[in-house]
């Protein structure tokens, strides 16, 4: 997609946003609520035209895809659709036969899925007796019956519990490995990790876009490292080091070292320190939590906009002066 | 003191848990103005219709004299509509009485009255004439207007053969008191020289069950299948089935026909299981051959399930969809011909009225019930058209929502 935008009226939901699928690969979208995933989603998946912009999916726009492309997505919606008043059988059942399978297959495929999910033993159950986490794994099972070459999944694990959560991305990655891609929204920043790619939404537009890894030295600005010394020491001279990028000393002894490469940048840092009369007693590469990058790519975003802001705001005063001179 | 202050405390937010109801209530309300418009003007609307186009009146029956040519009546219709008065309309005089019979078997005209070949000859025979009225119908309010109506037509042509008779009276003296022999008139002759002899063509003269079953029958039928299939979309669109829809290889045609035939087969289960109820258990008649009957019962479900799948396409709650259908069957109610005849609207409102599947599935159930067929065989292609219509309406809003979602 390139330069994508949907309008809401005033409201921009989406705001020219560019990115690339590649086949065989996770492509996780976070963002905070009301970020636009779900209306990102809702154009790949067709059900919403873009108000402007180029799309691409599986080689068509999405709002000309013809049946066979269909047959070959997967969407699994954010909220519970399914039938409450059918069994958790014959809603899979019903979705599989709307993507068109066939009756002996279509049995085998319920029957599998249903095991995958585990819900096998309340495959007899309602929709509405079964627990909320039933309920979206019986989703994701609907959302994979037809075996879907490209998979839209809206927030899969949203109450799920953590051992599921880790079956569930265990299953996309299975998925991934055999060649299917799939785009999954979540609000859960910890699953980035599970991702080849992450797009990172931040009002209507996306302020990151790269591998888990990649995303966190974005965040930070670099491979990060900690170190503990001996005694107390003053780190700011230790900004100077080639590869050094940035130091935050947070307690006399302990201080994280940004820098380009943690592997050249480590022997330097330890050298300078013994040169000063310290000991580096502990020194790691620092990984911060997902939650902790997802924080700083916002806050950064944030102030980018600012930033932007009070320099729009500059230049137009500059300009009104200009003209009033 | 304490004790006081606590319980003063507790009914206080009593107080204001119950008024924090009231407040989330009437904003909801107010907040749905569109329900509170169906809720209250809806009926309304109704209520103000019926009103306005409601006479309160049967319309003239038509009616056709059949005057022999040797009866040396006049032939003229302004003479014969003065006995009738404004209960009557006479629309042909012919001396073809099995024409006329035809016309009326066929619903064209409502009363065919016979005058005896003989009237003048009876009279002075010391006989009274028998004046054949007859007419078709299966309604029993309606069969007995016309019975009133015969009745009121033969005392009023009484009522002018006798001044003819007293005007006449010098001459009868005169006779009396000739060579002839003198002429002896009963006075009940003289008092009522013709008597009428009423006669419903109709196969059957219902009662007010058998005759209110079929109508009762297409009633159940339309407001269930509305009923019925107007929450089923609406449920699907407010879940968000309907994202899958969108995203899944599955057309507007296919979701429709799937629906039309899940609806349609629930319908016609409870047509079937209603008329073995009516025929079997209340002995409703069925004259006709059990096909005629179902091909109405088709054709009512096929529209019935269209209105309901269209109420459920252009609302946006269940309660809305819901308080739609009940006004489908107020409407139904009021205007289908159900309690009151058709003929007691006034025009527009009467054309109006075949908009409505039920107003044909009434009429052609009836006719094929209790006469055996029907004259009325275009209501058939009506409602097939309006079944088709719905359809096709219906049909565009499912493809445009299938679309785009909001």
């Amino acid at each position: 997609m390139e330069g994508l935008t949907r309008r809401y009226d005033d409201t921009v939901a989406i705001d020219h946003v560019t990115l690339e699928v590649p086949r065989g690969t996770i492509l996780g979208i976070i963002g905070p609520s009301g970020s636009g995933k779900t209306t990102l989603i809702r154009m790949l998946t067709g059900t919403l035209e873009p108000s402007e912009g180029k799309l691409s999916v599986l080689g068509q726009h999405p709002r000309r895809f013809t049946r066979h492309t269909r047959e070959k997505l997967g969407y699994m919606p954010q909220h519970f659709v399914l039938y409450e008043e059918l069994t958790a059988t014959e809603n899979l059942s019903f979705v599989a036969a709307l993507f068109g399978l066939l009756w002996p297959k279509r049995g085998r495929r319920v029957k599998e899925m249903l095991r995958l999910v585990e819900l096998w033993e309340a495959r007899d159950r309602r929709a509405r007796q079964l627990s909320g986490g039933m309920q979206r794994r019986l989703e994701l099972a609907c959302a994979l019956v037809h075996d879907p070459l490209l998979l839209f999944v809206d927030e899969p694990t949203a109450g799920l519990d953590p051992i599921l959560r880790t079956k569930v991305w265990a299953e996309f990655r299975r998925l991934r490995d055999v060649g299917r891609t799939l785009v999954v929204t979540t609000q859960v920043v910890g699953e980035a990790e599970y991702c080849d790619r992450v797009a990172v939404l931040s009002k209507a537009r996306v302020i990151a876009l790269a591998p888990p890894e990649e995303l966190r030295r974005m965040a930070l600005g670099g491979d990060v490292i900690e170190i503990t010394t001996a005694q107390a020491v003053d780190a700011t001279r230790l900004e100077n080091l080639p590869g050094v990028r940035a130091v935050h000393q947070d307690t006399p002894r302990h201080f994280l070292v940004v820098a380009a490469d943690a592997a050249t940048a480590t022997p330097r840092v330890v050298q300078e320190i013994h040169a000063i009369g310290d000991e580096v007693v502990a020194s790691s590469e620092y990984r911060p939590s997902f939650d902790e990058v997802f924080t700083a790519l916002i806050s950064q975003a944030d102030g980018a906009d600012v930033d932007q802001a009070e320099e729009e705001d500059r230049g137009s005063r500059r300009r009104h002066v200009a003209r009033a001179a | 003191m304490g004790a006081v202050a606590d319980t003063l405390l507790g009914l206080l937010k009593s107080w204001t848990r119950t008024t924090a109801f009231i407040s989330k209530e009437v904003r909801e309300v107010i907040r749905r103005p569109g329900a509170l418009f169906s809720l209250i003007f809806g009926p309304f609307v109704i209520m103000g219709v019926f009103g306005l186009g409601y006479s309160g009146q049967y319309r003239a029956l038509s009616t056709v004299l059949v005057v022999p040519r040797s009866a040396n009546l006049p032939r003229d219709a302004n003479f014969y509509q003065q006995f009738g008065g404004e209960s009557v309309r006479i629309v042909g005089i012919t001396d073809d009485v099995d024409a006329a019979r035809a016309r009326l078997q066929r619903q064209e005209i409502d009363l065919l009255v016979v005058a005896p070949a003989d009237l003048e000859q009876n009279f002075l025979s010391g006989q009274q004439s028998a004046i054949d009225i007859e007419y078709n119908e299966l309604d029993p309010v309606r069969d007995n207007y016309a019975r009133f109506v015969a009745y009121r037509q033969v005392q009023e042509l009484n009522r002018a053969l006798i001044e003819q008779v007293i005007g006449q009276g010098e001459q009868y003296i005169l006779q009396s008191t000739g060579a002839q022999p003198p002429i002896t008139i009963p006075p009940q002759v003289i008092a009522a020289p013709t008597r009428p002899e009423p006669r419903n063509l109709a196969p059957i003269s219902p009662n007010v069950i058998a005759f209110f079953s079929p109508a009762v029958l297409a009633l159940v039928l339309q407001h269930m299948g509305v009923t019925l299939t107007a929450l089923s979309l609406v449920r699907e669109r407010l879940t968000g089935a309907m994202d899958i829809f969108r995203v899944a290889p599955v057309r507007a045609l296919e979701i429709l026909i799937g629906k039309y035939l899940a609806y349609a087969f629930f319908n016609l289960s409870i047509a079937a299981a209603l008329s073995f109820l009516l025929i079997g258990g209340l002995h409703v008649p069925l004259l006709s051959p059990p096909g005629d009957m179902a091909r109405v019962v088709v054709l009512l479900s096929f529209a019935a399930v269209g209105l309901g799948l269209l109420i459920s396409t252009i609302v946006d709650s269940e309660r809305q969809a819901v308080q739609l259908s009940m006004l489908v069957l107020l409407t139904s109610v009021f205007f289908s011909g159900f309690v009151l005849p058709l003929d007691q609207f006034v025009t527009p409102l009467r054309i109006a009225s075949y908009a409505l599947p039920v107003t044909h599935g009434i009429q052609l159930l009836q006719d094929f019930m209790l006469r055996g067929a029907t004259n009325e065989s275009w209501e058939l292609l009506v409602l097939g058209a309006i079944g088709v219509l719905l359809f096709l309406l219906t049909w565009t809003t499912v493809r445009r929502n299938l679309r785009s979602a909001s």
